[in-house]
């Protein structure tokens, strides 16, 4: 394969699980170049590798763990990958994001993407080594958390594999269950399920292939001064608080999603903060392999010997979402997600859902009360194992309100089917569109148009269509940092996002690209994602809020936001003002000349 | 952001208050400046906490990856804004990443 370039394998590996054969697959070079890697080049092979309308747990859907050019290179951050597969929380496209040392020992595999289809016939160990590939039974790790699994298969296998696994939730089909790897988690849409569903308990990978690099000494020089500029101001608050530093900002301007979105504002806002935590917690600070940010601040449990990653994310579901305001019930109920396989924004908000039900009288369930810490922690460890309650809400919010009736669809809080991270739709209007559209339901990895809202242009509380046309280059951003793949953490380092990111690829992949060119590889990422959806059965009307959020105003007591909303009207012309931008119909199908347009029909 | 102009002479007292780098930095988590305007409220801030001073303000500006939001409700970075009395102006960490 003389034409595959630089930083590229040039080809993926396809393992059948049902028939135990694996093949190589060839992609196309120019397939690389528009595609680049991570999501970008896993959506391009989940379009070649899903049948139309299929069932996210069918033996012919695949689950993929895509690479990416920069991997393994000296870039900072670049140490990513992305997991991929129809997600059975949505039904529509999901692209997860991990880091860390199994991206770059799944490089070393000699592949630039590894396809996963069919189903075992008993619960097993993918292995892909120098050797080639293998398929070790994972009976004895079977039921463990993904941490305990990969200890026990360490024993099996020897050394010097990485390993992606998952937990008890994986393995019970909770639909929003995670893989996980060293402690990180391929967290959103729930890949862990398509894994369990496929009795594969775990990856392994070790290799020594290596990739050449177009302008070696160059990507060194570059590398040493972007590594240099990630300490500077740009990162200080991932490296010194985390994301969760976000808490107090948000609660201040009354963005931060409470009580399953019945409130902007949380009253124990102050106690779960990062300030407060680190004053009555230990705290260590630990980073992904190959990053000089380290943005991860894990904070001691009492008597407990390992340490709990506390992001916003968790922070804000398991907390003010559920009205919870005690530190170690959050720090507790993270651990137990991380242990179990369950996204926590997805779970957090699963039980919240759950809370108002009950407040309600739509669940007969006393205890289920916002603010009880205890049935927090009850309800993760049933959600994980499907038993009583658990097993209604490990279905996510969108089918457990259908089974539970009454007017609960309208206040479960999901975007096709996907749960709603912690920014308020009606105090943060970018974002609302942004979550209204995302291909793989509300997100706000994929849309960053909460910093449309944040910034002074406009109007976070009367968006009109100006905001259309920032929220879909924030969207376009991501897309392509996606494929690079590099952390978002990095953006505010990079001094012209699409100049930087065309320098890298010369280096690395001798691509001759320009920022140009970059931008319309970012549209052509955003739509072949849209078309994927549309050939699973996307309809228009999917793209929405649920009908809380267009309906009933924040609370007078909001603060800032009081009495915020976003009519049903005026999200349905951000929508179509949206698509039209996008070259689609206005109802958001894409038509014939932007399929050929991107080389996607 | 209306402009209008406001005499001198007449105190202002403004809430600053302090979230995410701009907190820690400080080692607070509020203050109250006399400033008329945000260019003047943040030289204050400067003076009042040095160790702000070319890391989240500089000559009267915010500094990159750092926001002034007046009220909760509009950010602001103009230093010619008019603050009124009993304005919070809120100091934040731009990137809300998370
Ligand atoms: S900034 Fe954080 S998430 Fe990003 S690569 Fe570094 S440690 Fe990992």
């Amino acid at each position: 394969m003389t034409d595959v370039p630089p930083g590229y394998h040039g080809r993926y590996l396809r393992v059948e699980l049902s028939t135990r054969r694996a093949s190589d697959v060839p992609i196309p070079p120019d397939v690389l170049r528009r595609f680049i890697g991570g999501s970008g080049l896993g959506t391009w092979i989940l379009l070649q590798e899903t049948p139309d309308g299929i069932d996210p747990y069918a033996e012919s859907a695949p689950l993929l763990f895509v690479f990416s050019p920069l991997v393994g290179s000296p870039l900072t951050t670049s140490a990513k990958f992305v997991v991929l597969a129809k997600s059975p929380l949505t039904e529509r496209i999901n692209d997860s994001l991990s880091s860390s040392h199994f991206a770059i020992a799944g490089k070393k595999t000699g592949y630039d993407a590894i396809v996963v289809v069919g189903i075992a016939d008993e619960p097993t160990c993918l292995v892909i080594d120098e050797n080639g590939v293998r398929y070790e039974s994972a009976g004895e790790a079977w039921g463990l958390s993904s941490a305990a699994a990969t200890e026990v298969l360490k024993r099996q296998l020897g050394a010097g594999f990485r390993y992606a696994a998952i937990g008890p939730a994986g393995e019970n089909l909770v639909r929003y269950a995670t893989i996980s790897h060293d402690g990180r988690h391929a967290g959103r849409g729930g890949m862990g399920a398509v894994m369990g569903s496929k009795r594969l308990k775990a990856v392994a990978v070790r290799g020594e292939a290596t990739v050449s690099y177009h302008d070696a000494n160059g990507l060194v020089e570059y590398s040493k001064r972007l590594s240099h500029e990630s300490f500077g101001p740009a990162t200080a608050k991932y490296r010194e608080l985390g994301t969760a530093a976000n808490l107090l900002a948000f609660n201040r301007l009354a963005v931060l999603p409470t009580r399953n979105f019945q409130s902007s504002t949380f009253a124990g806002a102050a106690q779960l903060a990062p300030e407060a935590l680190a004053v009555t917690h230990e705290k260590t600070r630990a980073s992904c392999a190959a990053c000089t940010i380290g943005c991860e601040h894990i904070y001691q449990l009492g008597g407990q010997q390992t340490g709990v990653r506390m992001e916003y994310e968790n922070l804000f579901a398991l907390g003010p979402l559920c009205g919870i305001a005690v530190p170690d019930v959050v720090l507790a109920a993270s651990q137990l997600c991380d242990e179990l396989g369950l996204d926590t924004i997805s779970a957090g908000a699963s039980i919240a859902f759950a809370m108002e039900c009950a407040d309600r009288g739509y669940l007969a369930a006393p205890e289920l009360r916002f603010g009880n810490g205890d049935v927090v922690l009850r309800t993760l460890q049933q959600i994980g194992h499907r038993e009583e309650l658990g097993d209604l809400l490990a279905e996510g919010t969108r089918i457990a309100a259908g089974q539970i009736g009454y007017d609960a669809a309208d206040f479960a809080p999901h975007v096709k089917g996907l749960e709603i991270p912690g920014y308020e739709p009606r105090a943060l209007q970018a974002m609302a569109l942004g979550f209204a559209v995302g291909t793989r339901g509300a997100d706000h990895n994929r849309s960053g148009a909460y910093e449309v809202d944040f910034s002074e242009e406009y109007d976070r509380l009367n968006a009109g269509e100006e905001i259309v046309g920032p929220a879909i280059e924030k969207e376009d951003r991501a897309a392509l940092m996606d494929s690079l793949i590099l952390c978002k953490f990095l953006r505010g380092v990079l001094t012209d996002y699409y100049e930087d990111m065309a320098e890298m690829l010369q280096l690395v992949a001798g691509f001759d690209v320009t920022a140009a060119e970059l931008q319309q590889t970012a549209k052509r990422i955003v739509t072949a994602k849209k078309w994927y959806n549309i050939r699973q059965g996307w309809t228009p009307e999917e793209d929405t809020l649920p009908k809380r959020f267009l309906t009933d105003r924040l609370p007078d007591d909001s603060g800032p936001s009081a009495g915020a909303v976003l009519s049903a009207e005026r999200l349905q012309a951000l929508i179509e003002a949206y698509n039209v931008a996008r070259g689609w119909e206005p109802t958001g199908f894409v038509p014939d000349r932007s399929l050929r347009e991107f080389h996607l029909g | 952001m209306a402009k209008r102009f406001v005499p001198s002479s007449i105190p202002m007292p403004i809430q600053v208050e302090l979230f995410g780098i701009p907190r820690q930095r400080a080692g607070a988590s509020e203050v109250e400046l006399d400033a008329q305007d945000l260019g003047t409220l943040l030289v204050k801030l400067g003076d009042r906490f040095p160790q702000l001073e070319h890391v989240c303000v500089e000559g009267g500006r915010l500094k990159q990856g750092y926001l002034a939001n007046l009220n909760g409700r509009q950010f602001v970075s103009d230093p010619e804004t008019i603050l009124s009395n009993g304005d919070a102006v809120l100091i934040l960490s731009a990137d809300a990443g998370g």
